[in-house]
């Protein structure tokens, strides 16, 4: 955060009164932020806070029913396909085609990015992930750990400016999420910047720069987690929430509610 | 990440559409079993249809062939096309392929000409073997006519199954609607071709999906002289392709959920 704090930090992603919509019921209620460059932003909620949706209209799976989201300058509702060379994304539930192998995927993928890869080069980047060996096998055969590690792989394939994640660790047994944690911070320090949704308010304390909580479609407060934690720390909701110093997670429950969500 | 992202531009479309279409056909060579499976109706059927009262009965040997093709086509395209799309779309295979830079009409492109490939494998086998079975003798020009009509037929049935898939969204439910309508279509052109419900039922069959390709595939392996009726069926077909065609991508969604 010192570096950013010293220079002007300079915007990958400025999303601007984005709202999003099924039918009547608004999932995203004109919501602004922005991502600099070389920084990893947490986005938290609660389940239905609208997250996925919020992510998935930057993605441009979803058009949003106003506002406005540029990559680097890049609209993403009239140069989808500019935009999209761009970002890398791993979605929440990944899915290949079964019937294709890893290395069938990464060539695939590559493709798509327009990057040609060689026989030699595909090994070159499964090598580091653990799953040279596993090359010729389908995509679902993989454990669940690989899985992840594999659809973190393809969301870089291209080497993108901007990577989006949904709830990358869920699901991931503790040596695989400190590993895909070490993963996405070796991302960051090679000039990549990181816009994530997770459930653990752990991690995000850890690892995020900036995180930004959103609730009923609307973005409550956008912060370092530091200062989130010391501007909230004398709430009286937090209070009635902490046991002992307070955390983000004390913060989180204290703006969102106690209750359970769907 | 390095300094390449910088410079990170939209990548060409035929780099785009050649990757799409070679995991496409990958996905098709894997899944030849189906395929086979997909031939072995039609085949069944010529074989068990190779008797004079059968073929008195359907209208002769060529009709048949005609009909065999066109219930290829027809198990390839609603069972094969509408399951697949239905799944990867209910996996979240499409969503995945989304985010990527490919434009969205690529991906359909690309599983539509594999699907159309797929359609001509087995119209050949179909034709070859039913030429053998019902002692056929067709020349290069006719083979060239009936693998031009299966392009046409196979866009009818591929039509019929993106409008399933634009309409029902669970898989499950494709697979149950998928049956039901290929064992309607298949009765319609088996009844249109017998007759056994009598003259009405046998004129209504015959303006079904399958009534039309049948006729055109029976004018070209019979090299007949093109008639007013030929014509009805060619423009029954375009009709259907539109209607089917325009139902599917308007209502069809990405996603699942």
């Amino acid at each position: 955060m010192s570096e950013l704090e010293e220079s002007e930090p300079s915007v990958i992603l400025d999303v601007s009164n984005l709202s999003v919509a099924y039918g009547a019921k608004k999932a995203v209620d004109s919501i602004s932020l922005q991502i600099y460059r070389g920084e990893i932003f947490g986005l938290l909620g609660p389940n239905g806070a609208g997250k996925t949706s919020a992510l998935s209209a930057i993605e441009g799976l979803l058009k949003p029913r106003s506002g406005r989201v540029l990559l680097d300058g890049i609209d993403i509702q009239r140069d989808p396909a500019h935009a999209k060379a761009r970002m890398g994304v791993q979605l929440q539930a990944t899915s290949f085609q079964s019937e294709l192998t890893v290395r069938q995927i990464v060539r695939l993928y590559a493709g798509l990015y327009g990057v040609s890869l060689s026989a030699r080069e595909i090994s070159d980047r499964l090598g580091p992930i653990g799953l040279d060996s596993e090359a010729g096998k389908p995509f679902k055969q993989l454990s669940g750990g690989q899985q992840q590690r594999f659809a973190l792989l393809i969301a870089v394939i291209h080497e993108p400016e901007l990577l989006l994640l949904d709830e990358p660790t869920a699901g991931l047994d503790p040596q695989s999420r400190r590993q895909l944690w070490a993963r996405i911070e070796h991302l960051r320090q090679e000039g990549g910047s990181i816009l994530l949704t997770t459930h653990s308010m752990e991690e995000a304390q850890a690892v995020c720069d900036r995180v930004a909580i959103i609730d009923h479609g609307k973005l409550l407060t956008t912060e370092t987690p530091q200062n989130l934690i010391a501007k909230h720390r004398d709430d009286p909701r937090v209070r009635e929430v902490a046991h002992g110093d307070v955390t983000l997670e004390d913060v989180f429950i204290g703006m969102t509610g106690s209750e359970i969500r769907d | 990440m390095t300094d390449t992202h910088a410079i990170a531009a939209k990548p060409d479309l035929q780099v785009i559409l050649s990757s799409l279409l070679r995991a496409d056909f990958l996905v098709l060579v894997k899944n030849r079993r189906a395929l086979l499976l997909g031939a072995m109706l039609p085949l069944l059927f010529l074989v068990t249809t190779n008797s004079q009262k059968a073929n008195g009965r359907l209208g002769g040997s060529v009709f048949i062939v005609g009909l065999c093709i066109t219930i290829g086509l027809l198990s390839t395209s609603i069972g094969g096309y509408a399951l697949t799309v239905a799944r990867d779309r209910e996996k979240g295979v499409f969503q995945r392929l989304r985010v990527t830079p490919a434009p969205t009409w690529t991906i359909m492109v690309s599983r539509l000409a594999i699907q159309v490939v797929a359609n001509l494998i087995i119209a050949l086998a179909v034709l070859v073997v039913g030429s053998a079975i019902h002692h056929l003798s067709l020349n290069a020009g006719q083979y060239a006519l009936v693998l031009l009509v299966s392009i046409l037929g196979g866009a009818v049935f591929l039509s019929i199954a993106q409008a399933l898939v634009g309409l029902l969204k669970s898989a499950s439910t494709v697979d149950a609607a998928s049956r039901i309508v290929l064992i309607a279509l298949l009765l319609s052109g088996l009844l249109g071709a017998s007759g056994a419900l009598g003259s009405t039922w046998e004129s209504i069959a015959k303006w079904t999906p399958v009534g039309p390709v049948t006729t055109l595939f029976s004018t070209v392996l019979n090299t007949a002289a093109w008639s007013s009726y030929d014509t009805m069926s060619l423009l029954a077909c375009g009709g259907y392709i539109a209607v089917f065609t325009g139902v599917g991508i308007r209502w069809f969604q990405w996603d699942a959920r």
